[in-house]
């Protein structure tokens, strides 16, 4: 029965071919750009989302409220966090450990040449391995920083760009960090992640040796024992915190994180923006699935003889229904299935390009199969919903008239 | 075109009413799109250019080359030194210098962060100025000795948008554990970061923070009449880099025309805009697809009509025209309708934009766009209307006849 329909829909299309055709291009174009813009769109996500990833899931960062848009973390800070709230902070019970993390930016000279960068501190002794696990630091050259290395400094991958100093920094230059001679000591390995690939990673006594102790620091990050108990440590550390600078529930100059909060909230930022983009390219979808409704309708008017007869020879309205549902959503499915590959070329073609000419990791394509998937089930789905119309006008006619129609 | 050719378009676009229907309506949804984003984009552009030439045309700022906003960052500023050195330079009518840190306000138990901007208070006009040229208008301006008086931003005037309740003058708002009362209100800039933005004098400033004092975070310049700003901003580059001994290349400052900054502010909202433009402009795409397989069925249809107007005396070229003319006439309705709702969702959205603080995101509608849009709509129906046209005329007389 089923083979019936599909061989009469099938036959039916391919009668009228240049309409059928022209109907399923309109349907995957549209299919094409919401494939290749959701592809790109999540593969910017990811990109940007795994800059973040590296982070434990037991571990918390403690940073001072300010305005979120004025730069690296800290920087935006109104009062900043003191520095010996850690020894408070690892009293907590199920706090593993907490160490203090200093960011600031530093002018970085090399070969006559310099650049304005971010100097970022590592903790000492058992705290670096935490942060070298934490980061998943290696290098590609030369070795990790070790807790005597004064003078020394290891630097991201992003850094040792020949178009900005002239030539390349090696593992062993010396550079010049806001006029004190430094050695590079180590090049850690790319990671795609401007946390790490754009920083110069210094000890944290020869940091504040340089710039000076103020008593502040950026951000204190946290490791938890049990994950399990990371809730409960939390507002222990907020408690702390509330008594510490003297402010009331509620009122808090700080925030507490975990890793997971923050890649959620950004996320769910990021996902407006896509929203609104897929939007604007579901428009054409809606227009490709009024083409499929006009052409059903001229389908239905054309063979409105063609359903007298069925009629009158015993097919019922059910079956007249069917069969005009399967041809739209046909033409939906085929679209759909061109469409899905033309995106596919498309989103992974347009990447390709464009982290050619741009050099940059954030542009990538991302598409699951999950989203294949759905996009077949949902250009059916449109089809098949945009010939309701139709087939329930064919499937409502009167034989007697129908037969009689010219 | 006879009227009797017009007259026969009509009716035939008529007789197979859901069809023409359907097909205006993929026009329609398609132009409303492409509407609403250019005249958003017409707008931004606007108020980009209008900043260009009122407020900065002869401007030119020096912000020392940091990692964050102005005021974040400690190890870079502006200094005294440097200011004065620049005002003695050649060319520079005025110059002012200006302190920036992100603040902790209090009101009644509530708290925001907002940016505290200090200026000099001789130098007030100026500094309005430059600023999209908002005015005080409620209260008074800052002057000299205002030590613990502000003057805030535009937003504070509301209730539930900086704080629950709108700001009254008078009012004292702690800023950084100080109190400070308010004198005055400024005019709108049109975004929330700016709208919310408190003003104080130098003076303040440096007591509220003396470790700020002569470390600035940016400063900005006028230049004399006649004076190439683009000219001078090398000029100052090269001055203030051997004044503070440093290698070209190697300046921890940069100095910046107004109209490059602004310009470089207008180029990435234009290809936002642009990229916008072309996903709408996919839906057009594909409403003509659908006004070419309207047009294909149609001539289909009529095939038997076409070839007794042939058989009478009907020229190749007036079946052309009277094909061509229907699909343009579902190109121009579609355009015109689309036009109309566009408007619609542009205004809507430009109210909304405005309610949340982007007074700036406003769409314009000259009537070049209105007017281009339509005709861009006739065109595009002309065009997906053309191939089924052109079949339509060539076909043989007797075979059409035949046809069924």
């Amino acid at each position: 029965m089923i083979r019936d329909y599909v061989k009469l829909a099938f036959q039916n299309l391919s009668h009228r071919r240049v309409r059928s055709w022209l109907t399923m291009i309109g349907i995957f174009i549209g299919i094409a750009s919401v494939i290749s813009l959701i592809g790109l769109g999540e593969g910017l996500r990811y990109a940007i989302t795994s800059q973040f990833g590296f982070l434990g899931t037991d571990m918390l960062s403690v940073q001072a409220s300010g305005l979120s848009y004025a730069g690296p973390p800290g920087a935006g800070a109104v009062s900043p966090l003191s520095d010996t709230l850690i020894d408070k902070i690892q009293k907590i019970n199920g706090v593993e450990t907490a160490f203090n993390r200093y960011i600031s930016s530093v002018k970085l000279e090399f070969n006559d040449r310099q650049d304005i960068s971010y100097l970022g501190s590592v903790p000492l002794k058992n705290d670096r391995k935490i942060i070298e696990k934490m980061l998943n630091l290696k290098t590609s050259q030369g070795r990790l920083l070790k807790d005597e290395d004064n003078r020394r400094v290891m630097i991201g991958s992003g850094l040792i760009k020949k178009e900005v100093f002239g030539k390349e920094i090696n593992a062993g230059d010396r550079i010049l960090l806001n006029g004190i001679s430094f050695e590079v000591i180590g090049i850690l390995e790319k990671k795609g992640s401007f946390i790490i690939d754009s920083i110069i990673f210094i000890n944290e006594n020869v940091l504040l040796d340089i710039q000076g102790d103020d008593g502040t620091t950026d951000i204190i990050a946290v490791k938890v024992k049990d994950v399990n108990n990371i809730e409960r440590v939390k507002n222990d550390i907020e408690k702390l915190l509330r008594k510490e600078r003297n402010v009331k529930e509620g009122e808090e100059d700080f925030s507490v994180q975990s890793p997971q909060k923050t890649l959620e909230t950004l996320s769910s930022a990021l996902f407006a923006v896509q929203l609104f983009v897929y939007i604007i390219a579901g428009i054409s979808l809606v227009v490709g699935g009024i083409g499929i409704m006009n052409t059903m309708y001229t389908a239905v008017l054309e063979r409105t003889k063609e359903i007298g007869i069925m009629k009158a020879i015993g097919a019922r309205n059910s079956t007249i229904f069917i069969l005009f549902s399967f041809e739209s959503g046909f033409l939906g499915m085929v679209g759909g299935i061109i469409g899905i590959l033309i995106g596919l070329s498309l989103a992974y073609g347009l990447a390709f390009v464009g982290s050619m000419a741009l050099g940059s990791n954030l542009i990538q394509a991302q598409v699951s199969p999950f989203l294949v998937i759905w996009t077949l089930a949902f250009s059916f789905i449109l089809g098949t919903g945009f010939g309701v119309l139709p087939a329930y006008r064919a499937a409502k006619m009167q034989p007697v008239n129908a037969l009689r129609s010219k | 075109m006879r009227t009797e050719e017009l007259k026969y378009s009509l009716m035939n676009l008529m007789h197979r009413k859901t069809r023409s229907m359907l097909t205006v309506l993929s026009i329609v949804i398609g132009m409303m799109a492409v509407f609403a984003l250019v005249s958003f984009g017409l707008g931004i552009q606007r108020y980009v250019d209008e900043l260009k030439n009122t407020a900065g045309a002869d401007k030119l700022y020096v912000q020392a080359k940091g990692t964050g906003a102005p005021g974040t960052d400690l190890n870079f500023y502006i200094s005294k030194d440097d200011a004065n050195f620049i005002e003695k330079i050649k060319g520079v009518s005025e110059i002012v210098s200006m302190y920036a840190k992100p603040a902790e306000i209090f009101f009644k138990d509530q708290k925001r962060y907002t940016y505290l901007i200090s200026m000099d208070p001789k130098k007030i006009d100026f500094i309005m100025e430059t600023s999209n040229n908002i005015k005080v208008i409620k209260g008074r301006q800052l002057k000299n000795g205002d030590i613990d008086k502000a003057v805030i931003g535009y937003n504070f005037l509301f209730d539930n948008k900086v704080f629950k309740k709108a700001l009254n003058l008078g009012d004292k708002i702690l800023v950084n554990g100080k109190n400070f009362q308010i004198i005055g209100f400024v005019s709108e800039v049109g975004n929330p970061q700016d709208d919310a933005q408190i003003y104080i004098t130098n003076e303040a400033f440096e007591t509220l923070h003396p470790e700020y004092k002569d470390k600035f975070s940016y400063s900005i310049i006028k230049s004399e009449k006649g004076v190439d700003p683009q000219e001078l901003a090398d000029k100052i580059t090269e001055k203030l880099r051997k004044f503070k001994n440093q290698k070209e290349g190697q300046e921890d400052f940069f100095v910046m025309t107004f109209a490059d900054a602004i310009a470089i502010f207008g180029n990435i909202i234009n290809i936002i805009n642009s990229v916008l433009f072309l996903i709408a402009f996919v839906s057009v795409i594909v409403a003509s697809v659908n006004i070419m397989n309207t047009m294909y069925t149609a001539v289909l249809e009529r095939t038997q009509e076409i070839g007794v107007m042939k058989a009478i005396g009907a020229r190749n070229s007036d079946i052309r025209t009277i094909f061509l003319f229907e699909s343009g006439f579902l190109g121009m309705i579609g355009g015109i309708l689309g036009v109309f709702l566009g408007y619609l969702v542009a205004s809507t959205g430009g109210l909304i934009a405005a309610s949340s603080g982007y007074a700036s995101l406003r769409p314009i509608f000259p009537v070049t766009l209105i007017l281009g849009c339509i005709f861009f709509a006739v065109l595009i129906g002309g065009l997906s209307g053309l191939f089924p046209a052109i079949q339509a005329s060539k076909l043989k007389p007797v075979e059409a006849l035949r046809y069924e």
